[in-house]
């Protein structure tokens, strides 16, 4: 979700084999670099796999070319990673946020498992509670809101949505990125 | 009219099966099933037509058997003070959660509780014929229904319907002349009493993980308060590790003067208490 | 060839640490290459190259300076195939990049990505080196910017500097006029006045290229007739 001069990204903290929750802190959304966040939702093997792929690309592309590298960038350089694998795809579902040059104009770009991308400006959402993201994003979502409101934004939307999906919820985290902070907080969920 | 008496399934298709007939639900709500008329497919074999075309699909395999296990964690157990039933109130459609209010426990009549497991609405209807079937044996004999009786005039119609696609586990408990009584009945046409050593049905997705926790607390000789804590504790476990099970958790009380509803509380509070009884466990 | 006994591995040192094969093809450069300069201004970059050819060589196809990408432009110094070859990967590596992250390929990655093909033509068997010196012109996030590589795959970064046949004479030329707050007109007017310096004959549009580039980020190699208006200038 986008707001003035930051993003946030919201997941629940659920790791499951179809209905039987194997556990509750499943941390899925990782700062890439001071300007990027990602997070992954789907098959929790490939999450770490891609994740950790991914983090190389970054490291050699900062080592190359000797700056960091821009949201957009980073999900272009995602799309082609996922899209190579398309005839044995990662069964992920990829959420970018991040801030983009030198005013830090908020990024977030959503994909599918082949790596199409969605570029909005509002919010993106993945994962098992999508659906009920949608209805709770359109309904809680206001555009320019400052830190602290976007915060308490986007963790009721992801509250309230995990509480109509069986497959989620069991607690729930927000990163949220600022132009000279990240700042990481913990939801406590229903645990049903 | 004889309650038992329904006409062999043969001649009830030969019937319906060419040329269907309209359901009559003002002479389905007053009479026996033996009146009743369900609109039936009109193919040569509805049965086979129904179970492959409108079998209640579950999220597991879409259309296929396991029709019991839908979304739900139920279970009740005999124990010296009578039988404790205690359910769960989420309704799933797929992985959508339809409600978390939903009463699982079917009070049947003051001294019969039926619980839900399976599709609801044939949990639903199905209980609520075997109720007027009950009452229907109390007006010509004079007493009440035992509940051995009463499960099996369930176990009878679901064997009736079996292979056309109805959705249901459920357990039939009360207080007869025989005590506090249990029977696990199910669309299949299975009808089993509970007694012996482990005298309690679990039933649903999440029933697996509440006969862990009874498997390993159960004892006959509970108190009322223990008991009705057990039923709590398992109803937590299963809505914990169990995604299609939560919600609400009812707990009922069957005695001698009938059933009693001691609780019905939020299972979200139940994680404060019995993750801080997790937590005190691992760091004595 | 009176270089000893080492000249005849390519991958051979001698005993007193050269590489001889790369020194005779920096030879194939700076000894047999038409000179090519470049300048980076405060708002842009010029490459220049003398075009002088045989009399009947019909020079209306005959291009030196050349687009790589939309913002980056590319002269040499040497043999012309050579280039052609270095051209076309470098137009590829630059597709590559853009194909992968969606964005345009910065000019030092482009000029180490290009370098790294001509280091490899310096270790492997059954090649040569590149008997070619590039100068790589770009402008992109960091401001304009002048490169070089050498048939050793080395490269720098330049304000201003020459390869070829007079590069001595030119750079030298370049250092005398080459101040920090010069913009890219007054580039152009220096690029051509270094060039006149050991220039056999008259300068014509025909048989001088140039290559620009300037804010607007679009390297353009200029038509004959803006090398005429600029020959005039600085008449």
């Amino acid at each position: 979700m986008t707001g003035k001069n930051c993003v946030a990204i919201a997941s629940d903290t659920r790791m499951g084999a179809q209905a039987l929750t194997v556990a509750t802190n499943q941390e899925r959304v990782f700062k890439m670099n001071n300007k990027t966040l990602l997070g992954l939702s789907g098959l929790i093997s490939d999450v770490y796999t891609v994740k950790q792929k991914l983090d190389m690309q970054v490291n050699m592309y900062k080592l190359r070319e000797n700056r960091d590298m821009k949201p957009s960038v980073f999900n272009n350089m995602l799309s082609s990673f996922l899209y190579a694998r398309r005839f044995g795809p990662y069964f992920i579902e990829p959420i970018v946020a991040g801030l983009e040059g030198p005013d830090n104009k908020p990024f977030i770009s959503g994909q599918d498992l082949l790596g199409a991308s969605v570029f909005t400006d509002d919010f993106v959402v993945a994962g098992t509670s999508e659906s009920e993201l949608f209805g709770t994003c359109e309904s809680f979502y206001k555009p320019d809101l400052e830190p602290e409101e976007l915060f308490e934004t986007i963790a009721q939307c992801m509250l309230a949505a995990v509480d109509r999906d069986c497959l989620a919820g069991w607690g729930g985290v927000v990163h949220i990125l600022t132009p000279d902070e990240h700042i990481v907080k913990h939801l406590k969920g229903r645990h049903d | 009219m004889d309650l038992l008496q329904a006409p062999p399934r043969g001649l009830f298709r030969e019937s319906h099966g060419a040329s269907a007939t309209r359901m009559d639900m003002a002479s389905a709500a007053g009479m026996g099933h033996d009146q009743m008329k369900f609109e039936l497919p009109g193919v040569q074999h509805p049965a086979e037509f129904v179970s492959q075309n409108f079998s209640p699909g579950t999220y597991e395999d879409n259309g296929k058997r396991l029709k019991f296990s839908k979304g739900t964690t139920t279970l009740a157990f005999i124990f010296k003070g009578g039988v404790i039933v205690s359910v769960d109130s989420r309704a799933s459609q797929g992985s959508y959660i339809g409600s978390q209010t939903v009463k699982k426990v079917i009070e049947i009549n003051p001294y019969l509780l039926g619980t839900m497991a399976g599709g609801a609405a044939d949990c639903l209807f199905w209980e609520r014929n075997l109720g007027m079937q009950c009452r229907m044996f109390e007006l010509r004999n004079k007493e009440r229904i035992s509940v051995a009786a009463a499960s099996k005039l369930l176990a009878n119609t679901m064997n009736y319907y079996k292979g056309m696609g109805l959705s249901m586990g459920t357990m039939i408990t009360g207080w007869d002349k025989r005590g506090p009584q249990l029977f696990y009945v199910d669309n299949d046409g299975t009808r089993l009493k509970a007694d012996g050593d482990k005298p309690f049905f679990c039933v649903g997705s999440g029933g697996t993980y509440a006969y862990g926790v009874l498997d390993s607390s159960y004892s006959f000789d509970l108190s009322d308060e223990e008991a009705i804590e057990l039923g709590k504790r398992a109803i937590y476990h299963a809505t914990y590790r169990d995604a299609y099970s939560g919600g609400v958790n009812n707990v009922y009380l069957v005695k001698e003067t009938g059933w009693t509803h001691v609780f019905s509380g939020d299972t979200y509070h139940h994680h404060d208490k019995y993750s801080a009884e997790r937590e005190a466990a691992a760091n004595p | 060839m009176g270089d000893g006994a080492y000249s005849f591995s390519l991958t051979t040192f001698s005993p007193t640490g050269k590489l001889l094969q790369i020194e005779h093809a920096l030879n194939a450069v700076n000894k047999r290459g038409k000179t090519s300069l470049g300048i980076c201004a405060t708002n842009g970059v010029v490459l220049a190259t003398s075009k002088k050819v045989a009399s009947l060589v019909d020079l209306t196809n005959f291009q030196k300076v050349n687009n790589v990408t939309d913002s980056i432009g590319m002269v040499y110094a040497g043999m012309g195939p050579d280039f052609r070859l270095l051209l076309k990967r470098a137009r590829k590596q630059a597709q590559t990049y853009f194909r992968q992250y969606q964005d345009p390929v910065p000019t030092e990655q482009l000029t180490r990505m290009t370098a790294q093909i001509m280091q490899e033509f310096t270790q492997q068997g059954g090649v040569r080196p590149f008997g070619v010196s590039l100068l790589i012109a770009g402008f992109d996030d960091d401001g304009p910017q002048l490169y070089q590589a050498d048939p050793s795959g080395a490269f720098f970064g330049w304000k201003a500097t020459a390869i070829g046949q007079d590069f001595v004479n030119a750079k030298t030329f370049l250092e005398k006029r080459f101040s920090d707050d010069m913009e890219l007109e007054d580039a152009i007017h220096t690029a051509l006045l270094t060039m006149r310096e050991g220039f056999e004959g008259e300068m014509t549009e025909h048989n001088i290229e140039i290559g620009i580039i300037d804010e607007s980020r679009k390297f353009r190699v200029l038509t004959p007739a803006e090398v005429r208006d600029y020959l005039d200038e600085t008449e």
